[in-house]
């Protein structure tokens, strides 16, 4: 496998805003990547220097093995598919779609056969005539694609292309999306903010936060081993459960602080008795059973039913939130107790967030 | 639904009576210039010519020379255009790109030359013009100070225009494989066409109805514009109103039909820019 | 050499040569003329002094001249006369105007922008065809007045020192309610409708709604125009000039025109630039209160 894009201590400064600090990422040719993170995290940033949209301030930034720090974007062959799309209002799909041909001196007969082709497989032939005003918001994603696929670049760059997207169609293009690059086998970095997306289209996922990666690789080693509690936190929806703790004497247990209740667990190793411990539990990885028969018992607050799962929220400080999957026997109010196994529990440092 | 309709139809003839006390001065214009000479002072003056003179016309056009004047404020007009928009159309669209403090002190002295008064910046002007030998082509004159205090208010509107073409088509086209100027030209400039022609076509008729600057540059008749063939037609105590009125209805009905026909777009054009 | 070239296709050097471009010429053409013209409110100017450079330094002498001399003090009054009833008669009638067409009836933007051709006329036209109007004997104006009985006899709006300044105040309004008008339903379009419908629920009416809705919102808005309108009225010079070109005997004379006088009536240059230096300070002021309002408009 070639290292197709390679990005080595890249920080990117805006006056005296630090948007990028020491990047280190190395994308292998054919993999799709997914960069995720809060908003204002750099991922963008990270997308748009790769395109040539922004001009890194320190580092190397290669492409196919080239340098291409001060490289302006027409010469680097990489296709993007923004947010908005993107598409020149004032020209037709077909225009569209053969703009970049047509820049590069592709004969016009040529051009607008590569334009049918790709539109077939897209399913847009017949709305090669059309402007993007009169394309629905699907149809336009679809055009948008379309104008980078035809030009077999050495690298897609999608920004967030689906959130302007309803629901159900988000859901549908996250796959066809996914079918795409595996049909064209081309390296695909794609920036988000739904871990959700990351997670499911993703070869590999770096999580990012203020300008730093936090962890990078495979989606579901970042599900099974956060690194810090920000990601452990970031991955997974409903989000992970955080309680304050403190090690027994013994060093193998742990009382969790959950202001009216406390609870204690049995931990998998040694700990250094009486350290302060930040436990991250995932909501489903909580079991419900009758009172008195799990770990401790927690008074119920809200049980929402979505039908196939229900989250039930714990009246305790944290609030504690369990799913349950099927139709819940729980009411509020009730006292139940919770059943949680020690080797799904995530320890980390309580003052650095670091996993333990 | 009936009740809305009579509202309407009400309001309607409101604004119409409105509009026709507002342009009144506009339909005196071309009564007086139909008139003859011994109607014009008619008492009670005719609200509708006895016998309409179109002959007036062709006489005061001949007599007065208009075909000169008129041509004479067309070349400034359109010197002053040309001259705005090639230095003015880049500027705006690069100061409708980026938004920081540098952008910020370029649109205040942008902002703050717009506000000075011609009549007040023409003794500079002139003196200066007279040191430097400009006065020697007392068109090219006027047009480079009608473009000094045009330019500005130019660069508002277009800058408006520009801002409103998303700067994600031009990165599109840049990644696409074009270059700055080439995003500019075949992304950016189609785009904001409609809006820069009617920010020109703005400039244009300021410039045709031009008068502080030509009367006071331009001396010889031959090289005067129509504003100032007309002040030197009026004259103290002139009783030639109908001869005026119709010099000034040939001078005005160009500006007046292009402006009804491109009305819709001028309106929007220059509201986007006074505001913003 | 390479580079420097590759920036000005893509980079900032591209950008900047724009720029600079441009605000050169603009502060050759506009912002040296303004530092001259104070230099030569300092200096003796005259017709024999115009071509040269080296011309006498007379220090306040300029300044000093001015404020003895009987007009000006009337000048400057009549200016603030103008200014105030200019900008009072064009925002109100044009606030006015702006409510009426906001109710929205089939025709009403059509109608509305048709008032604009008033402001797009060149000014000398305008002048010219509201000097006929306002003729003694012979105006249109007269005329109406007295088969309305307000008045009695004619009044010589361009002749009788009482009424020619309100004459060409008159003339102003009419040039730039349009323009005001337009403004202000632009302002007016732009607050949120469901704002009213909340008041309404609250129980406001009508008239409570426009004082604590409308007026409130338009604030921004309504500072700009006040501040545009001061800009524009203290340009006004065309309906001077066709009107009654200052007379009689200065009585509706302002600073723009009397500036303009002074230096290609009177050859007097060192003059003329001294009371524009004057003026333009007010112009600035009002400038400046202009930027600052449309900054609040943009940044909401």
């Amino acid at each position: 496998m070639t290292i197709q894009i390679e990005l080595r201590g890249v920080n990117k400064h805006y006056g005296s805003f630090h948007a990028l600090k020491d990047i280190d990422l190395s994308i292998a040719e054919g993999t799709f990547v997914a960069l995720v993170g809060p908003s204002g995290c750099g991922k963008s940033t990270l997308l748009r220097s790769l395109a040539g949209l922004e001009k890194i301030s320190t580092g190397d930034l290669k492409i196919a093995g080239q340098q291409m720090n001060g490289v302006p974007p027409r010469k680097r062959d990489v296709a993007m598919v923004f947010q908005s799309y993107a598409l020149y209002p004032h020209m037709t799909v077909e225009e569209n779609l053969t703009y970049s041909l047509r820049i590069r001196g592709v004969a016009k007969a040529q051009a607008k056969k590569a334009a049918a082709d790709v539109a077939a497989t897209t399913g847009l032939s017949h709305l090669l005539g059309r402007y993007p005003r009169e394309l629905s918001g699907g149809q336009r994603q679809r055009v948008a694609m379309s104008r980078a696929i035809i030009r077999h670049p050495k690298a897609f760059l999608f920004d967030e292309p689906l959130s302007n997207l309803d629901a159900a169609l988000r859901v549908h293009m996250r796959k066809e999306i996914r079918a795409l690059h595996d049909r064209l086998h081309a390296t695909s970095v794609y920036v988000t903010h739904d871990q959700i997306e990351a997670m499911t289209m993703a070869d590999h996922v770096v999580v990012m936060r203020d300008g730093i990666i936090e962890q990078q690789g495979k989606p579901l080693d970042l599900y099974d081993m956060p690194v810090n509690k920000f990601v452990a936190g970031f991955i997974g929806s409903p989000a992970m459960n955080f309680i304050p703790a403190t090690v027994g004497d013994d060093g193998k247990t742990l009382t969790l602080d959950l202001g009216t209740v406390r609870g204690t667990l049995a931990v998998s190793r040694t700990l250094q008795p009486g350290r302060k411990i930040t436990v991250g539990i995932r909501p489903e990885h909580i079991g419900i059973a009758a009172s008195g028969q799990g770990s401790f018992d927690v008074p119920v607050a809200v049980v929402e039913s979505t039908g196939f799962t229900a989250f039930i929220t714990a009246a305790t400080t944290p609030e504690l939130i369990v799913v349950e999957t099927g139709r819940s026997a729980v009411r509020p109010g009730d006292m139940v107790g919770v059943r949680i196994s020690p080797d799904q529990l995530h320890l980390f440092d309580d003052v650095t967030g670091v996993r333990v | 639904m009936n009740g809305t309709t009579t509202r309407d139809r009400l309001m309607l003839a409101v604004a119409v009576v409105m509009a026709a006390i507002y342009l009144f001065p506009l339909y005196w214009m071309y009564i007086t210039a139909l008139k003859s000479g011994s109607e014009v002072f008619a008492t009670p003056p005719s609200f509708w010519p006895a016998a309409p003179q179109w002959s007036t016309y062709a006489f005061v056009w001949e007599s007065r020379n208009m075909g000169r004047y008129l041509w004479n404020s067309l070349v400034i007009a359109v010197g002053s255009v040309a001259l705005i928009s090639v230095l003015g159309v880049g500027c705006a669209y690069v100061l409708a790109r980026y938004r920081n403090a540098w952008v910020d002190v370029g649109l205040f002295l942008i902002l703050m030359l717009q506000v000075l008064p011609a009549s007040l910046m023409i003794t500079p002007i002139f003196v200066g013009f007279s040191q430097l030998g400009v006065l020697e082509y007392p068109r090219l004159a006027v047009v480079i100070a009608i473009a000094a205090k045009s330019m500005p208010f130019f660069v508002v509107l277009v800058r408006a225009t520009f801002m409103s073409v998303p700067q994600e088509l031009e990165e599109a086209a840049l990644v696409d494989g074009n270059s700055r100027i080439g995003a500019f030209f075949s992304i950016v400039l189609p785009l904001a066409r409609n809006g820069i022609l009617v920010s020109a076509l703005l400039i244009f008729m300021q410039a045709f109805g031009e008068f502080v600057y030509s009367k006071s540059i331009i001396q010889a008749a031959e090289l005067q514009p129509a504003s100032v063939g007309l002040n030197s037609f009026m004259g103290p105590n002139t009783n030639e109103w109908n001869n005026i009125m119709a010099y000034a209805t040939m001078y005005v009905t160009p500006i007046l039909a292009i402006f009804v026909l491109l009305q819709r777009r001028i309106v929007s054009g220059l509201t986007s820019g006074a505001l913003k | 050499m390479k580079s420097f070239f590759s920036s000005m296709r893509d980079g900032l050097g591209f950008d900047i040569a724009l720029v600079a471009f441009a605000l050169g010429f603009l502060l050759l053409m506009s912002g040296l003329p303004l530092v001259y013209n104070v230099v030569m409110s300092f200096q003796e100017v005259d017709m024999f002094s115009l071509g040269t450079f080296s011309r006498p330094f007379v220090g306040l002498r300029n300044y000093i001249d001015l404020f003895a001399q009987p007009e000006t003090y009337p000048i400057l009054l009549n200016t603030l006369i103008f200014v105030v009833g200019s900008i009072a008669g064009q925002f109100l009638i044009g606030f006015g105007l702006a409510l009426f067409f906001w109710v929205n009836f089939p025709g009403a933007s059509w109608l509305r922008g048709l008032f604009l051709v008033s402001w797009v006329m060149p000014g000398l036209v305008a002048g010219a065809i509201w000097n006929w109007i306002l003729s003694g004997d012979f105006g249109v104006l007269n005329f109406i007045l007295r088969e309305t009985g307000l008045i009695d006899a004619n009044i010589f709006w361009r002749s009788d020192p009482d009424y020619s300044l309100y004459a060409v105040i008159l003339a102003n309004i009419w040039l730039g309610t349009s323009f005001n008008m337009i403004l202000l339903s632009v302002g007016l379009s732009g607050i949120p409708g469901d704002l009213y419908e909340a008041a309404e629920l609250d129980g406001a009416n009508a008239w409570q709604r426009f004082w604590t809705i409308t007026l409130p919102m338009m604030r921004s808005t309504i500072g700009a125009i006040i501040a545009l309108g001061l800009i524009f009225t203290l340009q006004q010079f065309d309906l001077f000039a066709a009107i009654t070109s200052g007379g009689p005997n200065n009585a509706s004379n302002v600073t723009q025109y009397w500036a303009w006088e002074l230096s290609f009536r009177q050859y007097d240059f060192g003059k003329g630039a001294t009371v524009s230096v004057v003026m333009i300070v007010f112009v600035m002021l009002a400038a400046v209160v202009y930027v600052r309002s449309t900054r609040h408009e943009v940044r909401g």
